[in-house]
C-alpha cells in the first residue's frame, strides 16, 4: 500500500538533490559550448560578419578533412591494441588468486598514478634512435642502422595505447567479473570446446564492458594533447594540434571554434555507433 | 567558506558590478602581475628582476604569471576592460598582434630614465627590448667533430637523419625559415625559396619538434646531433651536463627583441613603468647577462662578458654586425598561409 506516492516522493527528492550539478553543468559547459558556438558561425577573426564561412572552408578543404579521418583513425587503432592486449589481461584476473589479482590491478592501475607527461617522456627514450629498443637490436645484430620509431604513426599508437590501457582494462575486469562462472562450466558440460565456450559465451556477455572500455579509450586517445604532439611531433597534425594552432599561434578563433564543434560532433557519431552497438549486445547477451 | 544565500549574493551582485562598472573594479586591490614566459625566464625574473623592482619600489607586491606570449594576448583580450595582467612579455609576432589588438599603452618614454640608453634595435616605442633571444646553430661537439659555420651546413649528407626543426608555431621556427629562404634568394614576403630549401632537407631530418622546449629534450636523446636553436636553451642544457655546443652562423644570428609592455586599462599602470624600468637598469641586465641566465642584454651602458662575449658579441657595435633582426610586420601578415603550407607539405 502507499507504493505509488512514496515512489513519487523518491523522484521529486532526486530532482532536487540533481539540481545543484545540472546547474553547474549549465553555467561551466552548456554555456561555454553555446558561447564557442556562436563563435564559430563568423566568417572573419574579428566576429563581426555572421556566416558558415569557417564550416564551408573546413568541409570543403581535403587537407582538413585528412586531419579529421587520420585522428579518428588513430582512434580507432589504439582503441583496437587496447583491447586486444586488454581482454586477456582482464581474462587473466577474473581466474587467478587474490594474490595475483592484486598483482594484476596494481599493474592496470600504475600508469594512471603517473603524470601523463612523465609517461610520455619515457616513451621518447624508449623509441628514440638511441633508445632502449633500437640499442637492444642493434647489439643482437638484428638491425644495423637504428628504425625510426619516435614521430612515427607506429611510435603514437604505441605510446597511447600504453597511456590508456587502463580505461579499456578496468571496464572489461568490471565486465567479466560479473559473469557468473557456472556458465563455463555449464558450456563445457553440453560438450562446447573452450574457445567454442569464449566465443559464444563469455565473449558476449563481456561485450557492455567491451563497449564501455572502447568508447573510453576512444574519447580519450584521440584527444590526447601531449602524446600526440610530443611522440608524433610537430610534423604529424591531429585535431587537438590542428585546434591549438588555429587558436593561440594564429588567434583564428572562429575556425578553431568551428573545428572544435565539428570535432565534438564526429566523437558524439563515433560514441553513439558504440552505443548503439551496447545497446544490441544487450539483446543479444540476454536471448 | 559556508556558502549560504547571502553570501551568494553578495558574489552574484559584485560580479554583476564589476561587469557593469569595470572602472570601478578593485583599483589597486591586487598586486601588479607580470605575465613572463615559462621555463628559464620565469627563474631569471623570479630571482634577478623581480628583487630589483621590490626593492626600488618599497616591497610592492608582484606575482608572476608565467605562460605563453599567445596565451596572454587571449587572456587579455577576453576581459579588455579589467585585464587580469599589467605587464605583457612578448616575442616579436605577438607583440605586433597586441599591439594591433589595442591591448597595450605606449610606454611613457619622455618619464623613462633608461630608455634612451638602449641600443636603437631596443627602442620600441609600444614596449622597449629589454632583452633579445638570439638563435644560431646548436650541436652535440661529440657528434659532429667540425663545428658548423652556416645555415647550409645543414643540408651536407653527413648530417642525413640527425637535423631537428620546430613546426612554425614557434618564433623559432618561423624566424628560422625565413633567413633560410633569405639564404636562398628570398625575404619576409617571399618564402618559397625557404620552402624548397625544407624540401631538399628533408631527408636529413631526423624530427620536427612540436616546440622548441621538445627540440632540446631531443639532443639529450641523442636523436638529433644539430639543429637551429636558441642561445639561452643551449645554456641551461650545457648546465645541465648535456654536450651541445651554441654557433653563430656567418650569415648572422637572428635576434628576437623580447619586448615588455603595459597592458592597457592596467589598474597597476604605475608600478607597471617602475617594473619596466627596473628591467632596463645596467645593473639588472649585468645581472641577467652573467651564468646561469646568459641573457643579452639591450642597455648600450652594459659591457658584454663571459659566455655571451666569447660566442656572440663583445659590444654592441659587433653585436649590430653579427645579428639579424628580421620584418615581423610582413611575416605576421603571411604567417598562417605558412603555417598552412608547413602543415601540408612537411611530412617526414
Amino acid at each position: 500500500m502507499g507504493a505509488a506516492p512514496a515512489s513519487r516522493d523518491v523522484t521529486s527528492y532526486g530532482m532536487g538533490l540533481a539540481a545543484p550539478l545540472a546547474l553547474f553543468f549549465l553555467v561551466f559547459f552548456v554555456a561555454p559550448l553555446l558561447q564557442l558556438f556562436w563563435l564559430s558561425l563568423h566568417n572573419d577573426t574579428a566576429g563581426l560578419h555572421w556566416g558558415l564561412g569557417q564550416y564551408l572552408h573546413f568541409l570543403t578543404d581535403p587537407f582538413s578533412l585528412g586531419v579529421l579521418g587520420s585522428t579518428l583513425l588513430l582512434g580507432a587503432e589504439v582503441t583496437a591494441v587496447c583491447l586486444l592486449l586488454g581482454f586477456p589481461i582482464a581474462w587473466l584476473y577474473q581466474r587467478v588468486g587474490p594474490k595475483l589479482q592484486t598483482i594484476i590491478i596494481l599493474i592496470v592501475l600504475l600508469p594512471l598514478l603517473t603524470s601523463v607527461v612523465v609517461r610520455t617522456f619515457a616513451w621518447i627514450v624508449i623509441l628514440g634512435r638511441q633508445g632502449i629498443i633500437n640499442a637492444t637490436l642493434q647489439s643482437l645484430g638484428i638491425i644495423d642502422t637504428p628504425v625510426k620509431l619516435l614521430y612515427t604513426q607506429f611510435g603514437v599508437v604505441i605510446a597511447l595505447a600504453q597511456v590508456q590501457m587502463p580505461l579499456m582494462t578496468l571496464p572489461l575486469i568490471t565486465a567479466l567479473g560479473r559473469i557468473d562462472p557456472n556458465l563455463d562450466d555449464a558450456s563445457c558440460s553440453l560438450g562446447a570446446g573452450s574457445w567454442r565456450t569464449f566465443f559464444r559465451v563469455v565473449l558476449p556477455l563481456s561485450l557492455p564492458g567491451v563497449i564501455a572500455g572502447c568508447t573510453l579509450t576512444y574519447a580519450a586517445a584521440i584527444t590526447a594533447f601531449i602524446t600526440q604532439s610530443l611522440i608524433g611531433g610537430g610534423q604529424m597534425l591531429f585535431m587537438p594540434m590542428y585546434l591549438y594552432q588555429q587558436a593561440s599561434t594564429l588567434q583564428n578563433w572562429p575556425f578553431a571554434a568551428a573545428i572544435s564543434i565539428i570535432f565534438l560532433l564526429a566523437v558524439l557519431a563515433v560514441v553513439s555507433v558504440f552505443t548503439t552497438l551496447g545497446r544490441m549486445s544487450r539483446g543479444y547477451g540476454g536471448a | 567558506m559556508i556558502l549560504n544565500r547571502r553570501s551568494l549574493l553578495t558574489t552574484a551582485l559584485t560580479l554583476g558590478a564589476t561587469k557593469a562598472f569595470p572602472g570601478m573594479s578593485f583599483a589597486q586591490a591586487r598586486p601588479l602581475v607580470f605575465a613572463t614566459f615559462t621555463g628559464s625566464w620565469e627563474e631569471a625574473h623570479k630571482a634577478v628582476l623581480v628583487p630589483a623592482f621590490r626593492k626600488a619600489n618599497a616591497d610592492a607586491a608582484i606575482v608572476l604569471d608565467p605562460m605563453l606570449s599567445v596565451d596572454q594576448i587571449a587572456k587579455v583580450n577576453a576581459a579588455k576592460a579589467n585585464p587580469p595582467i599589467d605587464v605583457m612579455l612578448h616575442d616579436p609576432g605577438p607583440a605586433l598582434v597586441a599591439v594591433g589588438q589595442d591591448l597595450v599603452e605606449p610606454y611613457p618614454v619622455e618619464k623613462s630614465a633608461y630608455y634612451k640608453d638602449l641600443i636603437a634595435e631596443a627602442q620600441e616605442p609600444m614596449g622597449p627590448a629589454p632583452f633579445f633571444q638570439v638563435v644560431g646553430l646548436t650541436y652535440n661537439p661529440e657528434a659532429v667533430k667540425t663545428p658548423p659555420t652556416s645555415w647550409a651546413d645543414l643540408w651536407k649528407p653527413e648530417f642525413k637523419g640527425r637535423v631537428g626543426i620546430t613546426n612554425l608555431n614557434s618564433t623559432l621556427g618561423t624566424g628560422w625559415l625565413v633567413e633560410i629562404a633569405k639564404m636562398r634568394g628570398g625575404s619576409e614576403t617571399n618564402v618559397d625559396p625557404g620552402f624548397k630549401a625544407l624540401e631538399e632537407l628533408k631527408p636529413n631530418l631526423a624530427a620536427v619538434a612540436a616546440n622548441p622546449g621538445a627540440l632540446a629534450t631531443l639532443f639529450q636523446q641523442g636523436q638529433i646531433d644539430i639543429s637551429p636553436g636558441n642561445f639561452n636553451a643551449i645554456q641551461i642544457l650545457k648546465a645541465r651536463g648535456v654536450p651541445v655546443e651554441f654557433v653563430a652562423p656567418k650569415e648572422g644570428a637572428i635576434a628576437f627583441k623580447t619586448t615588455i609592455h603595459i597592458v592597457k586599462n592596467s589598474p597597476n599602470r604605475e608600478l607597471a613603468f617602475k617594473l619596466i624600468e627596473a628591467a632596463m637598469t645596467p645593473e639588472v641586465q649585468t645581472t641577467l647577462m652573467n651564468p646561469p641566465y646568459l641573457i643579452v642584454p639591450t642597455n648600450s651602458k652594459v659591457t658584454m662578458g663571459g659566455e655571451i662575449a666569447r660566442v656572440l658579441a663583445k659590444d654592441t657595435t659587433e653585436l649590430k654586425k653579427k645579428f639579424v633582426f628580421q620584418d615581423w610586420k610582413k611575416i605576421n601578415e603571411q604567417r598562417s598561409a605558412w603555417i598552412e603550407r608547413f602543415n601540408r607539405e612537411i611530412k617526414i
